[in-house]
């Protein structure tokens, strides 16, 4: 007999077998969700509306998206143990741990799969942020609306109290901050993975070896703590199958990734952004049917490519952002209806990363190390220099610095990072303050009045260097 | 007091002082104010330490609206307007800015002012955290500003001169905590107003002048209290408390609460650890002004502050606490969520949270909420 979800899931590339298989899992998730009959209908014309699901792979990676809904909110009542991280994180602790113990551990960053399933997909992340809001951080004072997700989540009873908390200390205070309440609440175990940024503007590529040292020796107590805590060993080895799985999600990013430079642009960036943030948010269904998933995407993208077939007229001006709407693909298609290509979001962009001959020994010291060449974690000067690096090599027509304006280490370049990309680069760069995670006020609409005015100039240039 | 009354004849010419010494070759050296910097060593080094406190000032807020979006905590926004416009003349005369980076917030006026203007700025970062790599980290850091400090004056750092510097600044600590400890009598021998004045007095006066005036203050504290303030004895307690940023004190007086003590994490130099001489000094600086140092909000675990802070209440009887935070601050904006229950368990008193971006505008609304809660606290 035909469930009320049904129809959504064959939507999202389910299959009948698939449904079969998963049904009763995502009935009791669904449930817990509070999703009924009506919210699948939303959401079935919200993703016909802002998805590109004329294409297989799009539907199956929003399918994925809600398995991995699924995990989460079941994981505790199926008997595993619960490690969250946060956004954004090193590369390398989260897997690891699941690779220590696939079976018996459900670990991601519960707030980005959140905003992907219950914001791309359902647009009903309002209750779970009022929620958020309700318990600890209010609305107005600047709070990290993705950590007022997770809060909004626990409080909510959707997502369970975790067993272990990675933070992300080396980076921002927030998040940090976020888990110490939580801790305060409901008691969660936190490993604190601290580090500082402390280098000057202009320093990078260059950094002291302490601070490899610091971040490292951070990075080798979270190891010792998970022992601890969970009873895991992260070996060498089992870190170097971590980074290998992790490799091989990557590796089908960029093929996508590579595809969607062509003019014109193939498929939304919408589309693109929901395969690169599964590596990001998820070390279960990401590693599992991830690379599959998105090679399928690619499979039909590459034909559009052959084709010529663009969402956007040839020849648009190009330009790039830090990333797309984590819950709302309206913007980024506002975005694109301005004309503005976007082949690349900063997040998924090859950097130019120097050969390392790295001399440090320890697991902690070289993933610490890789971590300060990327330069996000170096300091707002690395960022900086590698979003100008990024400008040039895809040969963008404009960028879109928006920052994050409640995450303190993305504000704090409001103006620092635009000025020093138009300078270095001569390609003008617009500051746009915006909210990743949280809708309600920086919707398109609210954003597509400066949009659309950097979209002509950036049309007029484009036609003057035509001309 | 005649011992504030010295101070203000010095600090008032402060800055004719420090231009004479460095026209006699003396290096000023700029800090920002999260007594993370042990001024032992710039003492040492033969330079002169300058604390950057002032605050309060929106116009300097808004100013740095042109290169920052106002998601900063105000006080460091305040600063990058100091630092831009050259409105505090502090800024122009330095020859050196050590910037310890706390949080994201400090790290914020060193990007924009390296990116600005020709200040030139030594960075050491501190940890979030109290353990062993970040004990390390810091005395990393110090070591660093050591050698730094060395390099610009051109005068090395002895065992003997940084000895002198710190039984110079532990007096000076010792004063302030006898001065600070004597207001748990119930005849409260000196305001906060003033013990606030003598906290930012001394970011800025000489230390020698420094000392002697908190020893002259200890020596009128020892006269007996002719009138004492009475009302609701209140502790005050937030991320900054700047020179110049005196509103919640004066709604507080006026609404008849007493400020009995306060716990800033910038603007008020801790006071509560002295420097133990044994063994290596670096070392010893570490252990002091890092390990043993109550820590500022962005800590985490943050515990061990909201723990002493209910010790505060405890030990200064008071009758509430008052939470006053900047802007955007989020390490206490989140705290400031749960840690009433943790106070309310504790100490058994209430807390009222007040908010300010140095917006004048803020006033009536302050006074409502202040004099509401000290009504309360009365009944």
């Amino acid at each position: 007999m035909a469930k009320y979800y049904d129809e959504l899931l064959k939507l999202c590339g389910f299959t009948d077998r698939d449904i079969t298989q998963e049904g009763l899992r995502i009935e009791k998730a669904f449930q817990k969700l509070e999703l009924g009959p009506e919210d699948m209908m939303n959401a079935e014309a919200w993703v016909r509306q802002h998805h590109d699901i004329e294409l297989l792979g799009v539907r199956r990676i929003l399918g994925l998206w809600i398995k991995e809904l699924v995990d989460l909110v079941l994981c505790r009542d199926e008997g595993k143990k619960v490690v969250y991280y946060g956004f954004p994180t090193i590369a390398g602790p989260g897997m690891a741990i699941k690779v220590a113990a696939p079976e018996h551990v459900y670990c991601s960053c519960p707030d980005a799969v959140l905003c992907h399933s219950l914001g791309q997909i359902f647009n009903k992340l309002d209750p779970v942020l009022e929620a958020g809001e309700q318990n600890g951080l209010p609305p107005g004072h600047g709070l990290c609306t993705l950590q007022t997700i997770r809060v909004g989540g626990m409080a909510k009873g959707i997502i369970p109290v975790p067993d272990m908390v990675i933070m992300s200390s080396y980076y921002c205070d927030m998040g940090s901050k976020t888990d110490e309440l939580l801790r305060e609440r409901y008691g969660q175990p936190a490993i604190v993975v601290d580090g500082s940024m402390d280098s000057r503007w202009g320093e990078f590529p260059d950094y002291r070896p302490e601070r490899v040292k610091f971040l490292g020796a951070e990075l080798n107590k979270f190891i010792d703590k998970t022992r601890e805590i969970l009873g895991l060993d992260l070996t060498p080895d089992i870190w170097e199958k971590a980074m290998a799985f992790n490799k091989a999600v990557r590796v089908r990013v960029r093929e996508l990734t590579d595809l969607m430079k062509a003019d014109p642009q193939p498929v939304s960036i919408a589309a693109s952004e929901l395969a690169t943030l599964l590596i990001t948010a998820s070390t279960g269904r990401s590693v599992t049917e991830g690379p599959e998933v998105i090679a399928t995407l690619s499979k039909e993208v590459r034909e559009r490519v052959r084709a010529g077939i663009g969402v956007l007229a040839k020849g648009s001006p190009r330009v790039m952002t830090f990333l797309t709407s984590f819950t709302d693909p309206s913007i980024a298609r506002m975005i694109e209806n301005a004309g503005l290509a976007m082949p690349v979001m900063f997040n998924s962009a090859t950097l130019r990363m120097r050969p390392l001959e790295s001399t440090y020994t320890t697991i902690g010291e070289k993933r610490a190390e890789v971590q300060l060449e990327v330069g996000m974690f170096h300091s707002s000067y690395g960022l900086a220099k590698r979003w100008a690096e990024v400008v040039e090599d895809f040969k963008l027509d404009g960028s879109i610095w928006g920052y994050q304006f409640n995450c303190r280490p993305s504000a704090e370049t409001s103006h620092l990072i635009p000025k020093f990309v138009t300078e270095t680069t001569g390609v003008p760069c617009l500051s746009l303050e915006v909210d990743y995670y949280d809708n309600r006020i920086y919707s398109a609409e609210a954003l597509k009045t400066r949009v659309e005015t950097f979209a002509e100039m950036l049309k007029s240039r484009k036609a003057e260097g035509a001309a | 007091m005649e011992a504030l009354d010295r101070l203000s004849d010095h600090l008032s010419t402060r800055l004719l002082d420090l231009n004479l010494a460095k026209q006699e070759g003396r290096k000023i050296i700029g800090y920002t104010p999260g007594g993370f910097l042990p001024e032992e060593l710039v003492l040492a080094s033969g330079a002169i330490p300058i604390g950057f406190i002032r605050g309060g000032n929106h116009d300097m807020v808004e100013l740095a609206g042109a290169y920052i979006c106002h998601w900063i905590d105000t006080f460091w926004r305040a600063q990058i307007g100091y630092g831009i416009s050259g409105d505090d003349p502090y800024y122009s005369i330095i020859d050196l800015l050590v910037m310890p980076i706390t949080d994201n917030h400090s790290r914020a006026l060193m990007d924009v002012l390296d990116d600005n203007t020709a200040i030139e700025i030594f960075p050491f970062g501190i940890p979030h955290t109290k353990d062993d790599p970040a004990f390390k980290y810091y005395l990393n850091g110090i070591t660093r500003l050591k050698a730094k400090l060395e390099e610009v004056t051109g005068v090395e750092i002895t065992e003997i001169k940084l000895k002198e510097a710190i039984d110079l600044c532990n007096r000076e600590r010792e004063l302030l905590r006898e001065i600070s400890l004597a207001r748990r009598s119930r005849k409260v021998p000196i305001s906060s107003r003033d013990f606030i004045a003598l906290g930012h007095g001394s970011f800025l006066a000489d230390k020698q002048v420094m000392v002697e005036v908190l020893e002259s203050v200890v020596k009128e504290l020892e006269e007996p209290v002719v009138s004492s303030h009475d009302g609701p004895r209140i502790l005050l307690t937030g991320s900054t408390l700047a020179q110049g940023d005196s509103k919640v004190i004066d709604l507080t007086e006026k609404a008849g609460g007493v400020i009995v003590i306060e716990e800033f994490a910038e603007g008020i130099k801790p006071y509560w650890e002295s420097v133990n001489l044994d063994g290596d000094l670096m070392a010893a600086l570490a252990d002091c002004h890092f390990a043993r140092r109550v820590p500022p909000g962005w800590f985490r675990p943050g515990r061990e502050r909201l723990d002493f802070l209910v010790k505060l209440a405890k030990d200064f009887d008071v009758a509430g606490v008052i939470w006053y935070q900047l802007m955007y601050r989020e390490s206490y904006k989140v705290e400031s969520y749960y840690f009433p229950d943790i106070l309310k368990k504790g100490a058994g008193i209430p807390l009222l949270i007040v908010e300010s971006d140095y917006d004048s505008a803020e006033i009536e609304t302050l006074r409502t909420r202040v004099e509401a809660f000290i009504d309360t606290l009365r009944r």
